[in-house]
This record gives C-alpha cells, sequence and structure tokens, in this order.
C-alpha cells in the first residue's frame, strides 16, 4: 500500500503512460462498434446520413426515412446493447473476483433464472411491456435473496454454498418457468426469444428504464475494487488486513445482482459474455480490479454490439445465439487450460 | 356456403369408387405406410387434418384429436390427446386407433409406430400443398371423391374473392405479422399466397423465406400502407414506428381470433379465410 508516497505516485504514472496506447486502442474500438452497429443493417445506411440524422435528432428537427431507423431504432438497440454489455463483463469481472473461480459468471446466483422466471410470468399473462422488467428485477432480487438465505452459514457466505444453492435455485425456477411456458402456448415463442436474448426492439424508453440499474451497480462495484483486489490474497489474509470479507462479499452480490437484472429486464437472457470478457479483458489489461472493471465494461458493450450487428444482419437472428455460439468453444478452451 | 360445400359433398361422395384397401402411400416423413383396410378409428393431431376430415364427413370416425382441434364444434366431444410436442402417448394407445396423423414436426410417429400402430405424417406448408394434401388424407379414410368435390369447390370459391380483388383500384403494400417477436410470411407460403389474393402487395420479398424473423427496420424502410395483424396501441408503441403510414393512417388491424385461426390453418376453411381478409384490406369491394 504505497498509494501515498512520491515514488508510488511516480510508478503509477509511469505505469498509465505505458497503458496509453492501449486505453485508446479500447475507446476506438467501443467507437468502431458504435458507428458500425449504427450504420449497418438490413438497411445499409451511408456514414454522413448516420451523422445527418444524428444531428437532426439531437436539435430535435422532424426525423423521415432513414433517419427513423437510426434515431429510433439502431441507435436505441446499440445504446442498449453498450449497457448490457457492459453490465454483465463488470458482473461477471466481479463474481470471478469475490468467489475466485474464473468459471462463475454474473447468473451464477439463479439472477438468470430469477428474472427469467419474472419476465416469463409478465409475458405469459400479457403484462404492459413496462411491467416485465419490474417483474423480472423483482424475482431476480428475490431468487438472489433465496440463494442467500440458503448459503448462509451463522454470519457467513462460504462460496461453494453459495454456488450450489444458486445452482439449486437456479434449477428449480427454470423449471416453474418451463411449466409456464407449456401453459401459455400461445406465446411461447416470445419467452423462448427472451431466453435466448433478443435487442430487437429496444427503445429510447427502455434504454432509460435499465440505465439506473446499471449504473447503480456499476457504479458500487467500482467502489469495491479495491476490496476485491485485496480478496484475491485469500480470507483468511483479506480479514487480517481490516477487510469485512462476509459484508464485502454480500455488497458485491447484491451490486452485482441489481445491474444484471436491469441488463436482463428487456433484451433476457444473453449468455456467455459476462464470463468470457473478463478473461480476454484480464489478459490484455491486467487483474488490478478497477482497471479489469472498466476495460471489462468497454469491451463488454463494443463486443455486444458487435455480436448484435452479426445477429441482425445473419440468419442467426438472434444476439444471444451468436454470444452463445462464440462463447461456448472459448469456455471449453478455458476449461481446458485451467485442468492443464 | 358452408352448408352448400357439405351438400356437394356428400352427393359427389356417394357416387365414389371403394378405394382397394390394402393401401400404400408416401407420407410427408418419406416413409411408405401401408393402411390395411378403410380406417375407422382415427386420431388426428394436427388442427386442419381434424377439421378436412369432418369436411369429408367422416368426423365421427375421429376417436382422438389433439389440444388444438376446436373446429368444427362437434370436434369439442372428441377427447383430447395432447399436442404434437407433448403427445399423451398412453391414450392414444387405449383409444386403439387403426390410423394416427400427425405432422413431420413433433415425436409422435415413432413411439406410436413402436407400438404397432399405423401412423401417417401429413402436413401441407404451401398453397398447393393444401390441395395435394387434402386429396392424399380422402385416398386414406376411402373419401377421395368427396376430396375431389372439397378441392374444386373450395377452389372455387377462392376464384370468386380473386375476382374481386382483381378489380380492386389500388393494392396497399403490407406487412402481416403472425408473431410479435416478429414474424411474418413470405410471398411463397400459403398464407403469403392468400395475402397477394386479398389484394395486398406482401412487403416481404420471396428470398427473406416462408415465415421469416423480420428485422423492424426493414420495416421501416418498407413502410407499409397495411399492417395485420397486431393492434394499433402495440404498433405505435414500438421504437420508430409511430410515424410509419399504415400506423398514421390508422391502417393497423388486428385479426379477429376466429380469422386468425382459419386462415392460419391449411384446410377447408381457407375460402371463406380468405374471404374475410379480402374484406379487411378492401371493405369497398364488399358493400
Amino acid at each position: 500500500m504505497s498509494t501515498g508516497t512520491p515514488s508510488g505516485a511516480a510508478q503509477r504514472l509511469r505505469r498509465g503512460a505505458r497503458r496509453w496506447p492501449r486505453t485508446l486502442g479500447l475507446a476506438l474500438l467501443l467507437v468502431v462498434a458504435v458507428i458500425l452497429g449504427t450504420g449497418l443493417g438490413s438497411v445499409t445506411i451511408a456514414p454522413g446520413d448516420v451523422l445527418g440524422a444524428l444531428w437532426r435528432g439531437v436539435s430535435g428537427q422532424e426525423l423521415a426515412g432513414s433517419d427513423v431507423i437510426v434515431w429510433s431504432i439502431r441507435l436505441p438497440r446499440v445504446v442498449m446493447g453498450v449497457l448490457v454489455g457492459a453490465a454483465l463483463s463488470m458482473c461477471g469481472a466481479s463474481f470471478q473476483g469475490v468467489f475466485r473461480n474464473p468459471l462463475a459468471d454474473p447468473y451464477l446466483l439463479g439472477v438468470a433464472s430469477g428474472s427469467a422466471l419474472g419476465a416469463t410470468v409478465a409475458i405469459v399473462l400479457d403484462w404492459p411491456r413496462a411491467a416485465i422488467p419490474v417483474a423480472a428485477l423483482v424475482c431476480a432480487l428475490g431468487a438472489v435473496a433465496l440463494t442467500l438465505i440458503l448459503a448462509r452459514e451463522g454470519r457467513r457466505f462460504p462460496p461453494t454454498r453459495l454456488i450450489l444453492s444458486g445452482v439449486v435455485v437456479g434449477s428449480v425456477l427454470s423449471a416453474a418457468s418451463t411449466a409456464l411456458i407449456l401453459r401459455g402456448q400461445d406465446r411461447a415463442r416470445l419467452v423462448l426469444a427472451y431466453t435466448l436474448g433478443d435487442l430487437g426492439f429496444s427503445g429510447w424508453r427502455d434504454v432509460l428504464t435499465v440505465l439506473p440499474y446499471v449504473a447503480l451497480g456499476g457504479a458500487a462495484l467500482l467502489l469495491l475494487a479495491r476490496a476485491l483486489d485485496t480478496l484475491q490474497l485469500g480470507d483468511l489474509t483479506a480479514r487480517s488486513l481490516g477487510v469485512p470479507v462476509e459484508r464485502l462479499r454480500l455488497l458485491v452480490v447484491v451490486a452485482a445482482s441489481v445491474a444484471t437484472a436491469g441488463a436482463v429486464a428487456y433484451v433476457g437472457i444473453i449468455g456467455f459474455v459476462g464470463l468470457i470478457v473478463p478473461h480476454i479483458a484480464r489478459l490484455a489489461f491486467g487483474a488490478g480490479h478497477r482497471t479489469l472493471l472498466l476495460t471489462s465494461a468497454v469491451l463488454g458493450g463494443a463486443g455486444l454490439v458487435l455480436a448484435d450487428l452479426l445477429a441482425r444482419t445473419t440468419a442467426l437472428s438472434q444476439v444471444g445465439i451468436v454470444t452463445t455460439l462464440l462463447g461456448g468453444p472459448f469456455f471449453l478452451y478455458l476449461l481446458r487450460r485451467q485442468r492443464e | 356456403m358452408k352448408i352448400l360445400t357439405l351438400t356437394t359433398t356428400l352427393a359427389l361422395a356417394g357416387t365414389a369408387a371403394a378405394a382397394t384397401y390394402p393401401l400404400t402411400l408416401t407420407d410427408d416423413l418419406n416413409r411408405k405406410v401401408t393402411v390395411k383396410a378403410e380406417p375407422m378409428r382415427i386420431i388426428s393431431m394436427v388442427p386442419s387434418t381434424s377439421e378436412t376430415l369432418c369436411a369429408l364427413n367422416v368426423c365421427d370416425r375421429l376417436v382422438g384429436v389433439d389440444a388444438y382441434s376446436d373446429f368444427p364444434a362437434q370436434l369439442s366431444k372428441v377427447p383430447k390427446m395432447g399436442d404434437l410436442y407433448t403427445p399423451n402417448i398412453e391414450a392414444m394407445v387405449a383409444a386403439k386407433p387403426d390410423l394416427v396423423l400427425v405432422s413431420k414436426y413433433g415425436k409422435v410417429s415413432e413411439s406410436l409406430a413402436q407400438a404397432g400402430i399405423t401412423v401417417f405424417a401429413l402436413n401441407p406448408e404451401t398453397y398447393d400443398e393444401v390441395f395435394s394434401k387434402l386429396l392424399t388424407l380422402g385416398k386414406l379414410v376411402n373419401r377421395e371423391a368427396a376430396a375431389k368435390a372439397l378441392v374444386t369447390t373450395m377452389a372455387r370459391d377462392i376464384a370468386k374473392t380473386e375476382v374481386l380483388t382483381r378489380a380492386a383500384v389500388t393494392k396497399p403494400t403490407a406487412y402481416f405479422e403472425i408473431d410479435p417477436t416478429p414474424y411474418s410470411i413470405g410471398p411463397k407460403s400459403f398464407m403469403g399466397v392468400l395475402l397477394t389474393k386479398a389484394g395486398a402487395r406482401n412487403i416481404i420479398p420471396e428470398s427473406m423465406g416462408d415465415f421469416p424473423k423480420v428485422d423492424p427496420e426493414f420495416i421501416v424502410k418498407a413502410n407499409p400502407q397495411l399492417m395485420l395483424g397486431l393492434d394499433a396501441k402495440t404498433a405505435a408503441a414500438r421504437p420508430g414506428w409511430a410515424n410509419l403510414s399504415a400506423v398514421k393512417a390508422g391502417r393497423v388491424i388486428s385479426l379477429p381470433a376466429e380469422l386468425s385461426s382459419s386462415l392460419s390453418r391449411p384446410g377447408p376453411r381457407l375460402p371463406a379465410a380468405l374471404r374475410s381478409l379480402a374484406r379487411l384490406i378492401h371493405p369497398e369491394l364488399f358493400r
């Protein structure tokens, strides 16, 4: 802990200088992803027209023709992709840190199956669109609460018990969703699209609904980043360094669950982003959690926008299918590498 | 019209020569299936097949139908045996059928075939198949002449509507939504053919397939003058759709439940469904 000393500051400055090109590259990647995501699609729009449409939208002029596609359909879809990709990747990085398990993902404690159950109830019962994320969020947090209650051992939350409880809660809730889907046959495809992850029909209002959850959860995780670093030394060492390990674990789980629940509220369950992106970020930018969370967020946002672009311009059709097709093999690679 | 169809069918059925059994036909799973004798105890797991059997006047031979077979009304008395994906195999075997009609989808045929029950897969998908498969079904249940008569009546009724819509001064470009995720219909699907016959121009090109998932921005670009299969409120609430021609002009029409079910079933109600659809698109022609 040499943060306050001059030599520490100089060291950080030097390290910062070395990271400059990579940080720039990362920012560029996000910009390129947003531009490609906004310009390309089933209808191709020239870059000049994209900029014109953006300007007309910002300055409140009337939108017509391809302006509508850029401003009302693609841009909110792209922004939603950035938000969701960033949220899932940050949560994945935090979960991998807090459980010291490289294969942990944001859905580990039943968040995904909880929110899927909530969304399924809302969809099958034909509730208004605005109620879907609320139902998803309530059930997601309920699922995490249930997992925590089941995993609790006195005042402690041992990681293995947390993960096992999460798996069981997840399975039970998934079964409940499936039973509901089978009862509400005519809406089955709507629910299926949700469980496969789909960014289609994301509008500005949806973006604004999701934003606070992602921002709140993400900011909390960033504040906890230094403590997460200390936790990598092991529970005992962390405790002796004054880190309240159990409370930290609880805080990270709650913050990540809020962000994840917001992320999956409208677009459904997009697999593997939260699992894979943190690994890439760790390899490219190092394992310190503040950097890791930020780089994961940018990489995840850019990655999901590009995956969605691939989905809507090919027969793969849904972004969740793309991430699973790309992420699955990568996951198996990680698994093999870990065994060796 | 329905009564007329039925009487014509019956009159012709009386003069039909009996089919010779055992009868071997190729089904939609590409299997050669032999029916030993005229089937008298039939289970139908496809709603349009159940409907067609009733139109061929062998409704009373049905000892079981799938959960979605709800037309005509007399089917409500026939025991329900699940659906193609969650079939109640035990109930089906217990009903001792001599013929079970399924589609090429689902997982019914294998387990039933193992139980020694004759299973025939039959599901029309294109417009032409609606008629050719109807004739096959007629052959299977020894109602070949009735099937031919039904096909003739259907073709005639469809032509009547087509003559009307051909006179339409303008044909609106149309988007037909069959599922809100959203899925639409291609011009080659039987529903797409009906949409064209009803006097509309489908915005979906043939290259996108028969029942494609559509990118919302494609619909914005096409800016259809008419939308069918969803309600005005839903359409207006979708990002960027509020200013589309159809939405602004109030030409977003959600189909009545009965029409949407008869239109999606490739069976004997298609001519009536076409007529209702044409009436929705061109009310001026039906005054």
